[in-house]
């Protein structure tokens, strides 16, 4: 997929980079608002990642221009304000998702993936890999043929782990993820363990690889390599 | 009370004892310079008297004219030289009825022998006038008591009416809504002065609010930034596979330490919002639903710690912000979680008047500064800022929170406004 990233931070827009190239991913960069605007106008992006406080002007009028020369371009914000009204003020002005910062790397690839499947297939929301084929929109997950359920979270979690192919996902960013970063979980993210050990199960039952490495206690892995 | 009233009182009172002090006045004054007359005329006349007795060396006859009588009489002996002005009344011979007069007592010398002349003038035209008098002034007092009244009723109100208007819309003004406050057209300089300095006190609050909202912005701009770079970058350097045990470890710790950094950070950024009534979008919420998709968002936390749940909830609707509303319940159910023994028990209970969430816990003994920022036990994990917010969103919305310890149960209950 094509990504923009319009973000004047440097440091943060380096990490964004690193982690979303690779498998056929193209970014590119605009620090500047007259950067950014220029390159919305000039190409299409399956997505872009939209800082809201740019030098040279306000992220959502990028947006709103965006939306009325009638690009069908994702759009995802990612701000530090962390104002409700800026977060509204976005989703009516026609953006996808809106991400606070600081957040997961493995939070936005999530997103942004989701964001990417909603817009090409058109309702057609299958992630593959190798054996196994998970629908999205219907919720249901195969593996070589056999169809078999998953709890909610469980589901969740598979969806998380396929956007994040072959990058160490940590338990903290896997427990923000499915039970919202609002909650104020304590730091033992011990019962993640428990999701990801049933996951194990009924992905091995189904005649499954096993994907799924422990990564040092940190976090996860979900890779063939 | 009112100013018109006051300004009525104060006004009516002043004129009222000013209009009668000024009649009391006017009475003897005109009483006084009235008797001076007649008294000057009594003297004219005794002096024609003396004068007459001494070229003629005979009385004058004891004439009796429309409003003068003259009467003679021998003086007792050793009355010489009275002299004196009296008021009377005397016989008024024409209209046979008594009158009031004024009358002059003197003597006079004839050969030797002493006579006492009496004059008496009538004093009813005097009388007259200072009645007349009286009567205008009362007349013009009154009239100006009424006027005066009908004005203060009318006209007052009426002219008051700018003043009211711009009080009725100070009332109702809302920082938050972006619009002037009076646009009224009067011609009354104090009110126009008054419109133009609510207007500029309006203005310079927005700014300020406008400022301190840009400053929590900025604030939360600036330190969210490189909260995620750090944040980034840690996800970067965890993909830079292999590494150690003990550096899993350390990249563990700097996890834990920036996201509760970046949690704290967005709770002193919310206290903030909270305490300056940042937060607007109000609305109805159906308590007992958002209770119970708490539950469930709960449940592996619950189940971690093989706690009992007890849910007892009737149906209680709210009007207040959806995302505080969120807050407070996982402030206060992740403090029964984290505050509980394994396999203790929880107790949440919703209804019309009260929310209560009751745990089993340790025993706890610092109650007073339980709601404080920043107060936690020793064991810990939280950051000491969840029920100081909760106690914030509950005076922002009118609402009253209690702890209580019963029988080793820890107890919070919030009340709803009734």
């Amino acid at each position: 997929m094509k990504i923009l990233i319009v973000e004047d931070e440097h440091a943060l827009y380096e990490s964004i980079f690193a982690y979303f190239t690779g498998e056929g991913n193209i970014c590119e960069h605009a620090p500047d608002f007259d950067t950014a605007s220029e390159k919305i106008e000039l190409y299409s992006y399956d997505c872009i990642l939209l800082d809201l406080g740019l030098p040279g002007g306000e992220g959502l009028d990028l947006l709103s221009k965006l939306k009325k020369s009638n690009k069908k371009d994702g759009v995802l914000i990612i701000s530090a304000r962390h104002s409700l009204d800026d977060r509204l003020s976005g989703l009516d002005l026609g953006a996808d998702d809106y991400l606070v910062k600081p957040f997961h790397l493995s939070e936005l690839k999530a997103r942004v993936s989701a964001i990417v499947r909603r817009k090409n297939f058109d309702g057609d929301n299958v992630i593959k890999f190798n054996e196994i084929k998970v629908d999205v929109s219907a919720r249901k997950i195969t593996v070589n043929d056999n169809s078999f359920t998953l709890t909610k979270k469980e589901f969740d979690l598979l969806v998380y782990f396929l956007s994040n192919k072959n990058k160490v996902v940590t338990k903290n960013a896997m427990a923000e993820h499915l039970w919202g970063d609002e909650m104020d979980l304590s730091d033992d993210f011990d019962f993640i363990y428990t999701h990801v050990k049933n996951l194990k199960k009924k992905l091995a039952e189904a005649g499954a690889n096993d994907y799924i490495k422990s990564v040092y206690g940190i976090g996860y892995k979900f890779t063939d390599a | 009370m009112k100013l018109s009233t006051h300004y009525n009182r104060v006004n009516i009172l002043t004129s009222s004892v000013t209009l009668i002090i000024t009649g009391v006045i006017y009475y003897f004054f005109i009483h006084l310079i009235l008797t001076n007359k007649l008294d000057k005329d009594l003297a004219v006349e005794e002096n024609e008297i003396r004068q007459y007795t001494h070229t003629y060396q005979k009385l004058p006859l004891p004439a009796t004219y429309l409003d003068q009588q003259v009467s003679y009489r021998q003086s007792p002996g050793n009355s010489n030289d009275i002299r004196e002005f009296n008021n009377t009344t005397y016989l008024n011979q024409k209209e046979n009825e008594q009158e009031p007069g004024r009358s002059l007592v003197t003597t006079v010398n004839l050969k030797g022998q002493n006579i006492q002349v009496t004059i008496t003038k009538s004093r009813v035209e005097s009388e007259d006038l200072v009645r007349v008098i009286l009567l205008i002034t009362l007349g013009v007092t009154l009239i100006l008591l009424v006027s005066m009244f009908i004005i203060n009723r009318f006209i007052l109100s009426r002219l008051w009416m700018p003043f009211y208007n711009t009080l009725k819309r100070m009332k109702s003004f809302e920082v938050t809504k972006m619009e002037a406050l009076s646009r009224d057209t009067t011609r009354i300089d104090e009110f126009i002065e008054l419109n133009q300095s609510v207007n500029a006190m309006a203005d310079r609050v927005k700014q300020d609010y406008r400022e301190l909202k840009s400053f929590t912005d900025n604030a939360s701009h600036e330190m969210m930034t490189p909260l995620a770079v750090i944040n980034s970058k840690l996800d970067s350097l965890l993909q830079s596979e292999p590494f150690t045990q003990q550096q899993g470890t350390l990249l563990e710790d700097i996890y834990q330490a920036t996201g509760r950094l970046s949690r704290l950070h967005q709770s002193l950024l919310l206290l903030a919002k909270i305490e300056n009534n940042l937060i607007t979008d109000a609305q109805e919420i159906d308590l007992k639903d958002l209770v119970e998709s708490k539950v469930r968002q709960f449940q592996e936390l619950f189940e971690k710690d093989i706690l009992t749940i007890e849910v007892r909830l009737s149906n209680k609707t709210v009007v207040m912000s959806r995302y505080l509303a969120d807050i407070v319940l996982n402030n206060l159910f992740s403090n029964a979680v984290r505050h509980n023994l394994h396999g203790g028990r929880i107790v949440i209970e919703l209804s019309e008047t009260a929310l209560v969430i009751s745990n089993t816990g340790k025993n706890f003994n610092e109650k007073e500064r339980l709601f404080d920022r920043f107060s936690k036990s020793n064991e810990s994990e939280g950051l000491g800022l969840g029920l100081a917010i909760t106690k914030q969103v509950c005076n922002l919305y009118g609402y009253q929170i209690t702890y209580q310890q019963i029988n080793g149960l820890h107890i919070f209950s919030v009340f709803f406004k009734s």
